[in-house]
């Protein structure tokens, strides 16, 4: 199904220890821009598909709420994406200077049942949270210094 | 926002020419798909072929173009990639819209016959 990636012995592709650092401003425009960018740079790398999907989706999702909640009302802004490879897992780190999550916790995941909505009832947001959880691993929220930092995993061959 | 469209006998086909729809350009897609639907009578067939990412975002603009068309009117979706696929999954919008594999089975569905 997804493309096989080019892998050097049984368990380390040869993207092992890649990473890399980038600044994005917090609009949804700099988020689309920065995420096409990252695609191409790991799609260089030989990394299978699906875990691109997820990366680009969670990242999406994140990124989008810090745009949307953590810098509303806020002139600018901005947020440090750190990204690496290793271990079988794309390993993602995103910090920004904006207002902390409600509580000082990652919000849950909202579900929905859509069978018993009628169409004008249906959700038009309210999605985000839910993709986040579903499709990462290891994920944490903090707190630090005025900074929220959250903390997550794509595995490679989930 | 990148939209146009292609009457096929009673279906309209919608073709997204933009590569993303998130939260970038989802205000622009529902106030584009709202402009050019307005005068549309039959089913609409949204032609997906090109959109290689949708958030949360977008999908909700996917709904929101959804109830602009009424009761009326279907929305049918055509043609997803593998990234765009995965979301109507996981939030489970399958279940919600009628998914064609290709624009050309969505006609075929609607008794068009898909032009050569």
């Amino acid at each position: 199904m997804t493309p096989e990636p080019v892998t050097q012995g049984d368990l380390s592709p040869p993207i092992l220890g890649w990473s890399q650092s980038a600044i994005i401003g917090a609009t949804s425009a700099e988020v689309s821009r920065a995420l096409t960018g990252l695609r191409g740079n790991l799609i260089r790398l030989g990394l299978p598909e699906d875990a691109l999907i997820r990366l680009e989706l969670v990242l999406a999702e994140i990124m989008n709420n810090i745009v949307e909640h953590a810098y509303a009302g806020a002139d600018s802004g901005d947020m440090t994406l750190e990204a690496s490879v290793h271990g079988r897992a794309i390993w993602c780190h995103l910090r920004d200077k904006g207002r902390a999550m409600p509580g000082g916790k990652l919000p849950c995941p909202r579900r929905y049942d859509l069978d018993a909505m009628r169409m004008d009832d249906l959700p038009e947001g309210g999605f985000g949270w839910g993709l986040i959880h579903d499709l990462t691993q290891g994920l944490s929220y903090r707190r630090v210094a005025e900074e929220n930092h959250v903390r997550f995993r794509i595995d490679l061959d989930s | 926002m990148e939209m146009s469209l292609q009457p096929q006998g009673a279906v309209s086909v919608l073709r997204v020419g933009n590569d993303r729809i998130d939260a970038a350009i989802a205000i622009q897609f529902k106030d584009r798909f709202r402009d050019i639907t307005a005068d549309v009578a039959g089913p609409v067939v949204l032609d997906l072929g090109r959109v290689t990412f949708l958030d949360s975002s977008g999908l909700g603009a996917v709904v929101a173009a959804r109830k602009l068309l009424g009761p009326d009117r279907a929305l049918e979706l055509a043609a997803l990639s593998p990234a765009v696929e995965k979301v109507m999954q996981l939030t489970r919008m399958n279940t919600v819209f009628p998914i064609h594999d290709t624009v050309a089975d969505a006609l075929t569905a609607h008794g068009v016959a898909p032009a050569a």
